[in-house]
């Protein structure tokens, strides 16, 4: 295995046993989030917190899952991993030396950047995805049910903003020296557009609201992306990573 | 395009500048393929900067190169298909082993070059099953020799290839190095070492500034050398007056002594011109004829010691 493929694989393995460590728990608790909905209703401190309360009630199961795994575990964790992943890509090389010796392989800059980018991206998805997967499995410990396809759906939905968000992460570590700065910058980014989507008069204005309980139920209740949402989240992936490519063509040792 | 695939390095008013920083001022160079050039030149000279522009890790600002018959476009990929490139600075990554170290470094090169390197390492007692954080300067010096040794390619360059090497592993890295280049592999490389050029390369390229300053062979050199007459007078004799009287050479003072270079073999007029200045103190020595490159390589940039 590659040196940056067996680092990437590691911190993968990382974010899907964390994941699985919210999403277990979140699951077993559901019995008692329906025999307690209405206090929790209560002690929610913000209105938009007490819509998110009414669509988890009202949507049943599948919303309440959709809220605790991708709402809050990935929007959350997945970012912040995001951020991780991608925030040493070409930087990490700058600062610890190895930039030069990296280039210098009879390979072309643009596969290596490739290369770089697919692994990191398949770090953030593929663990979004396994982890969807046990759902069902964990439903059964409570007795609930859930078909896996919509699941799917979401995940795949989900994985569309953690990989927007890696992107852009990625794009500034083709520009900048220090892997941490980037950090900072993006991981203050995201505790800003989760602070925005809370604040009901500019919650439209967060990044958040492409992933939020409202997007997954539409999958459901459709069988399908809805794409109006899923675009803007592929266009900005694309265009961060050709932005990376055409920053990377220019660097130097 | 690929033409004259020779291991001829061609290269043509390359230049590069770094902001308002002139690294490289256009430069003209032509490297035999089958001989090792040696650049030389003070820190800050453009040597790495040549050298990472001829493979495509500095885009130049102006001119072209080709090597290896390989015209440099683009990242440079096919030209570092062509040759091999051993950077200056050392950084490699800790938590590899030596081993796992050279297969990272020969990716996209022939099979058979991994087990060329790990021979070339096993020349160096490398120890391949450890782990690179423990590995000494020396010892990482000598993993990436033997990565850019490793692979059957006709152009190898390599930026102070022996630096950090003590005299028994640098002296088989020259062994090793004078085989390669025994089996017609062209060698371009920069070293402050100037003992261990002399003894290796053919040609000399001098740089300063970015500028060539000067190019010989090593007859040529030799034959500079020859013609040059250095003369030392006590302490309290200014040296500027007389280097502005000298008439029959070219005259200048270097590391406090008067410098000439003769227009020909014969000092003869230069010392009559010299026996001529009865005001003048009499010499208290007189080199000539038995300049190392080491010697010239002061007088060129005018330095005490080469950096």
């Amino acid at each position: 295995m590659g040196r940056a493929l067996h680092s990437i694989f590691w911190r993968a393995v990382g974010f899907l046993v964390v994941l699985e460590l919210m999403l277990a728990p979140a699951i077993l608790y559901f019995p008692e989030f329906k025999k307690h909905t209405q206090s929790l209703r209560a002690m929610a401190p913000l209105p938009v917190l007490r819509n998110v309360i009414d669509t988890l009630e009202a949507g049943g199961v599948f919303a309440y899952v959709a809220g605790q795994h991708f709402f809050k575990g990935c929007n959350t964790l997945g970012t912040a991993a995001a951020v991780l992943f991608a925030c040493g890509a070409v930087a990490g090389e700058v600062h610890r030396g190895t930039f030069e010796i990296w280039l210098a392989r009879p390979i072309s800059r643009r596969r290596m950047l490739t290369e770089r980018w697919l692994q990191g991206a398949a770090a953030v998805t593929i663990p979004v995805l396994l982890s969807t997967l046990t759902i069902p499995w964990l439903l059964g410990f409570v007795e609930q049910s859930l078909p896996l396809w919509p699941l799917i759906l979401c995940a795949l939905h989900q994985s569309a903003l953690l990989v927007a968000v890696y992107s852009l992460t990625f794009f500034l570590s083709t520009l900048a020296r220090a892997p941490m700065g980037i950090a900072f910058v993006m991981l203050f980014f995201t505790v800003l557009q989760f602070s925005i989507y809370l604040v009901e008069n500019v919650t439209h204005f967060s990044l958040f609201r492409l992933t939020d309980v409202e997007r997954f139920l539409y999958i459901q209740q459709h069988g399908t992306f809805e794409w109006s949402k899923l675009l803007p989240l592929l266009a900005i992936s694309a265009l961060a990573y050709i932005a990376s490519l055409v920053a990377f063509s220019r660097r130097t040792p | 395009m690929a033409q004259q695939a020779d291991g001829r390095i061609e290269i043509r008013g390359l230049a590069r500048r770094f902001g308002a920083k002139v690294a490289l001022e256009p430069l003209d160079l032509d490297v035999e393929p089958g001989r090792v050039t040696g650049l030389l030149g003070p820190n800050g000279s453009g040597k790495s900067t040549l050298m990472r522009c001829l493979i495509g890790l500095v885009p130049p600002d102006s001119g072209s190169a080709r090597v290896d018959g390989v015209e440099l476009s683009g990242d440079g990929t096919a030209i570092r298909r062509r040759c091999t490139y051993s950077p200056g600075e050392i950084a490699l990554y800790g938590e590899l082993t030596g081993e796992q170290h050279l297969d990272w470094f020969l990716r996209g090169r022939e099979r058979e070059a991994r087990t060329r390197a790990r021979e070339l390492a096993n020349a160096f007692e490398l120890p391949l099953a450890r782990r690179v954080h423990t590995y000494s300067h020396g010892m990482k010096r000598q993993l990436m020799f033997a990565a850019a040794l490793a692979p059957r390619v006709r152009v190898r360059i390599l930026d102070e290839p022996s630096e950090g090497l003590d005299p028994q592993k640098r002296s088989t890295m020259i062994q090793l190095l004078e085989r390669d280049v025994a089996a017609g592999t062209t060698v371009l490389l920069s070293s402050h070492h100037l003992g261990e050029v002399d003894r290796m390369c053919s040609t000399f390229v001098f740089l300063s500034g970015g500028k060539k300053i000067s190019v010989g062979s090593a007859s040529e050199i030799a034959s500079r050398a020859r013609r040059l007459v250095r003369v030392s007078w006590p302490a309290g004799v200014t040296l500027a007056p007389l280097a502005a009287r000298v008439r029959s050479a070219q005259a200048s003072v270097r590391g406090g002594r008067l410098v000439a270079e003769l227009s020909s073999d014969d000092p003869r007029p230069f010392l009559a011109e010299l026996a001529g200045w009865p005001d003048v103190p009499a010499p208290l020595a007189i080199d000539y004829g038995q300049t190392s490159l080491e010697e010239l390589y002061r007088d060129l940039y005018g330095v005490e010691e080469a950096c």
